[in-house]
């Protein structure tokens, strides 16, 4: 039983922003309410014993429904030297995420599935942030069968993607996502073009050219972004649209919305906070794919934000070993490690700035996601599930590797001290997190 | 006047001693030990006795040490062909990479050319220097001096011999011997390289 | 000056001043190159590792001879013979490197940024002996000491490179260094190998290179990697030859005693004629002699003793 008082609780699905209580019984929110009395709360909770019901100060902090990102790498089974499913729920529960979507790009690829029910276990075993299996598209990521779509999602798949690699053949994607009807699930697009892309390591431009380095040119992704939206719309299937990165890619997905494709996207706190001026030869946290961009992207990016083209942020957490990354760059893996910092970074970056409003970081960061994918949780309301997250904006934390949850470290923040941290995560009412460490069950 | 030009050819000389340390620029005036008279008359002598243990000029060939013995080995050939009417052939030596002592150093020397434009095979080097001290510097001047080919003698001049030697090597031809203590420093300033022209003896500051 | 660097991984750091000083220290090192005895006792006892990824047997002879020549040791790690083939991470071939206590490493290796990688880790000087298409400041250095010696300066002196620029880490490195000495440089090659972000330079672009030739004192042709034409960067070796390739009587455009040069090994009949190569307006000969000279400067000025232990 838990009293939360005097938090600013934000909910977007009720309009709502402003100081409440809330009362939590039995993992379920039981009442929202400006000033609650003891008497009321003891009401409430059908109890007679206030030291029963854990009370929690709120004043100055805000109380957001959990985070759901559904962009994640948790590298098992098959690389769990990068990361598994329990370190990575965890991490996920210290970044303030109380479900994720981990990808199928693992060895083996999640293309059957005992795959799936293998992930689902894992996760509930792990007892952190839900987790919620994306299934392969293709067999073997191999881009020539469809997978048994219907039995994988029967058995817990949420999406389908073969992220960590783009559909290349036209045919197969349309095939996809008119199959994938049947499911009603969306295909999770990574667009990338492998002839463009070639053996490019961050965006192709000015930056590139001067370190050097082999670059990735924006239509790399732009060209299957359109490629993309033009099948769903032909087909009617659902489509969303991963990490998008390019100025082009939000102006096609804008004119898709437009004459009513169903489309999502969703777009990575790094894209929005960092470009290429950022990239060094010998800093490989920096190398991701789709690549930093360039001003302008970010730009059009954030301005996809702000008027609802994109419609979700996303992590994209993507664990390496220390030893992997530390190699010259060009032959370092890709991919950040963002669970247990992309909050602070979007906050600091973006709502400290004016750039986003915390309800629009519910929105984007829950809300929207739990519709898309059919999801439990977006919304904290009375008889909803109690996935909360309190967030304290003044709290500030050095980022090392001793600090993180994940087992890597390939963040571009480490050594720095940060700003807006989750100080609780809640998942079904039950406390995971408390003051940036995770309660271990006993 | 005196101090004057002493301040001018402190300033232009950036003396390292192959010992090891950089010696300060700065130092205390002391005595000063050869005027612009003693040392044309110094060169003078040293010319005279060059021709006369060699018997002649034939084979001999003169080399400055970088930087003060280049202007002297001019001088010496000059005088040279003024009561021998013979034009010697003049090189001049950068023995930098030859020095013993940079990797103790902390400034690191600058590396000049090394010019010796003729072949000095079976000939009679006269290697030219302004200061006789430690030794170290002929040293690495006859290293390099034999780098360069197969000279029949070596035999070497200075301006002034201040003792202390930490090798056995010995001038063939000295313009003045000046005891000295391991506090003095000697300065060799001439027009072509400070400005003045004397030798003076200062105390270490 | 005073010399303070440990290591040199690109020329973007360099002042003028420095750079300058490098081709002031090369001179009375090409004097030890005319000698009969090429030896030195200069860096006697010191070790210098070549750590070749790449093969170029140009620019490691040029090196070993370098140091050769000023007395250190040195020994070749090269792909061929050592545990790179195993698979060793460059990361465990520097910490090797460190335990054992070498002066100075010499890296040449297909990535950029590979010697800035190394020197982070490294004690141990590092000379960047071309990485990836990032940097290769040797030859820049050499090319200059060229330049110098024919045209007697760097200011106001019009030099054209020319071929395929994006994937080439020599003119990267001569643009950064030419522009610092006040050289104006053009840039010359067909737009897929020549592409816009190449405005980076901030250097004159141009794809036809009979109009950059007038008033140029020096051309430079760079070596075209044959297989580029598979990867449909240009459609065949003829067409290069007839728009791009350097002869005798296209040199005549510059209207000057111009020099020619190219960093070696050339395609004859490709990017620039035998006739143009063999003339006594080349100096590509010449640019060999002096790429031991420069590289025995700059490894006396990195390991010669002085600095060596100043931490930057």
């Amino acid at each position: 039983m838990l009293w939360i008082k005097n938090v600013n609780l934000v909910d977007p699905t009720q309009g709502l922003s402003g100081v409440r209580d809330v009362v939590v019984r039995d993992g379920i929110i039981s009442a929202i309410q400006e000033r609650l009395q003891e008497q009321d709360v003891l009401a409430v909770l059908g109890t007679a014993r206030i030291e029963e019901v854990q009370q929690i100060d709120g004043s100055g902090k805000y109380l957001f429904s959990g985070l759901i990102d559904v962009h994640v790498h948790l590298r098992e089974p098959g690389q769990e030297d990068k990361e598994d499913i329990r370190s990575g729920s965890r991490a996920a529960v210290r970044g303030g995420f109380t479900s994720i979507l981990a990808m199928a790009n693992t060895s083996p690829v999640i293309d059957q599935r005992a795959l799936v029910e293998f992930v689902r276990i894992q996760g509930q075993r792990a007892g952190m942030a839900r987790v919620y299996p994306i299934a392969a598209v293709t067999k073997g990521f191999k881009g020539l069968e469809l997978v048994e779509m219907m039995d994988m999602r029967d058995g817990g798949a949420v999406g389908f993607s073969d992220d960590g690699k783009g559909i290349q053949n036209a045919e197969m994607m349309r095939l996809a996502l008119e199959y994938a009807k049947l499911t009603g699930c969306p295909i999770i697009s990574h667009c990338e073009d492998n002839d463009l892309a070639g053996n490019g390591v961050m965006r192709r431009g000015e930056e590139s050219a001067r370190l050097g380095l082999r670059g990735i040119p924006a239509s790399a992704e732009s060209v299957m972004v359109a490629r993309d939206v033009l099948l769903a719309g032909e087909t009617g299937g659902k489509i969303h649209i991963a990490h998008v990165s390019t100025k082009e890619s939000v102006q096609i997905i804008r004119a898709a919305k437009n004459i009513g494709i169903d489309v999502t996207a969703e777009v990575n706190p790094h894209h929005l906070l960092l470009t290429d001026k950022d990239v060094t030869l010998t800093g490989t946290s920096f190398k991701v794919n789709p690549p930093l961009p360039s001003m302008e992207d970010q730009e059009a990016l954030l301005q996809g934000l702000a008027d609802g083209t994109i419609d979700m942020l996303a992590t994209d957490h993507a664990p390496h070993t220390w030893e992997e990354k530390a190699k010259p760059f060009a032959e370092a893996p890709f991919g950040i490690n963002a669970l247990e910092t992309a909050l602070a970074a979007v906050w600091q970056g973006l709502v400290v700035k004016g750039l986003l409003s915390p309800e629009q970081v519910v929105k984007l960061w829950s809300l929207n996601p739990a519709r898309r994918f059919g999801l439990a949780g977006g919304t904290i309301q009375v008889g909803s599930a109690a996935d909360m997250v309190l967030f304290d904006p003044l709290y500030k934390e050095m980022i090392t590797a001793e600090s993180l949850e994940s087992k890597a470290q390939n963040t571009p923040f480490l050594g720095k001290e940060m700003q807006g941290f989750p100080v609780m995560t809640w998942v079904n009412g039950e406390l995971l997190m408390e003051n940036r460490k995770i309660l271990d069950r006993k | 006047m005196l101090y004057r030009g002493m301040y001018d050819c402190l300033l232009s000389q950036a003396v390292f001693s192959l010992s090891g340390k950089v010696i300060a620029m700065e130092g205390t005036p002391k005595n000063r030990i050869m005027d612009e008279d003693g040392i044309r008359r110094a060169i003078s002598r040293i010319s005279h006795e060059i021709v006369e243990k060699n018997k002649g000029t034939d084979k001999l060939v003169l080399i400055g040490i970088r930087t003060r013995g280049v202007p002297l080995a001019e001088r010496i050939k000059k005088r040279i062909a003024e009561f021998e009417n013979v034009q010697l052939p003049i090189g001049l030596l950068d023995i930098t990479l030859y020095r013993d002592d940079l990797s103790t150093i902390d400034v690191q020397p600058v590396i000049h050319e090394t010019k010796v434009p003729f072949s000095i095979e079976g000939k009679t080097v006269i290697l030219v220097d302004d200061v006789l001290f430690t030794g170290r510097t002929a040293r690495a001047a006859l290293d390099a001096l034999i780098d360069l080919g197969r000279p029949q003698k070596i035999q070497l001049a200075v301006l002034i011999d201040r003792g202390h030697r930490e090798l056995p090597i010995r001038a063939d031809y000295v313009g003045k011997n000046v005891p000295t203590s391991s506090r003095e420093i000697i300065s060799v300033c001439l027009e072509e390289t400070d400005g003045t022209e004397e030798v003076l003896l200062l105390e270490k500051s | 000056m005073k010399w303070k660097r440990k290591d040199l991984l690109d020329l973007e750091n360099l002042t003028a001043e420095e750079i300058k000083h490098i081709l002031h220290t090369a001179i009375p090192m090409k004097e030890i190159l005319g000698r009969p005895i090429k030896k030195l006792p200069t860096l006697r006892g010191k070790s210098v590792v070549l750590l070749f990824y790449e093969s170029s047997t140009r620019t490691r002879t040029s090196f070993e001879n370098a140091a050769k020549i000023l007395g250190a040791d040195t020994t070749n790690f090269s792909v061929a013979q050592s545990s790179v083939n195993k698979g060793e991470s460059l990361l465990d071939t520097a910490k090797t490197l460190q335990a054992m206590n070498v002066d100075l490493v010499i890296v040449r290796h297909s990535s950029s940024g590979s010697a800035e990688f190394l020197a982070d880790i490294l004690n141990a000087g590092v000379i960047n002996g071309g990485d990836g298409q990032h940097a290769h400041p040797t030859q820049a250095l050499l090319d200059y000491f060229t330049i110098q010696d024919h045209l007697g300066g760097f200011e106001g002196k019009k030099v054209v490179i020319v071929g395929d620029i994006l994937h080439s880490r020599v003119a990267r490195s001569n643009v950064v260094g030419l522009k610092k000495l006040g050289a104006e440089v053009t840039l010359v090659g067909p737009p897929t190998l020549l592409p816009p972000e190449m405005k980076y330079l901030g250097v004159k672009i141009s794809h036809h290179l009979d109009q950059e030739l007038p008033g140029a004192d020096a051309v430079m042709a760079l070596r075209l990697q044959l297989e580029r034409q598979q990867s449909g960067l240009f459609p065949s070796i003829r067409e290069y030859s007839k728009l791009y390739g350097l002869n005798k009587e296209r040199i005549k455009l510059t209207g000057k005693d111009t020099i020619v040069m190219h960093p070696g090994p050339m395609n004859r009949g490709v990017e620039i004629a035998s006739d143009l190569a063999d003339s006594v307006q080349s100096v590509i000969e010449e640019q060999v002699t002096n790429g031991v000279a420069v590289r025995m400067a700059l490894i006396y000025l990195l390991i010669g003793g002085g600095t060596v232990n100043v931490v930057d």
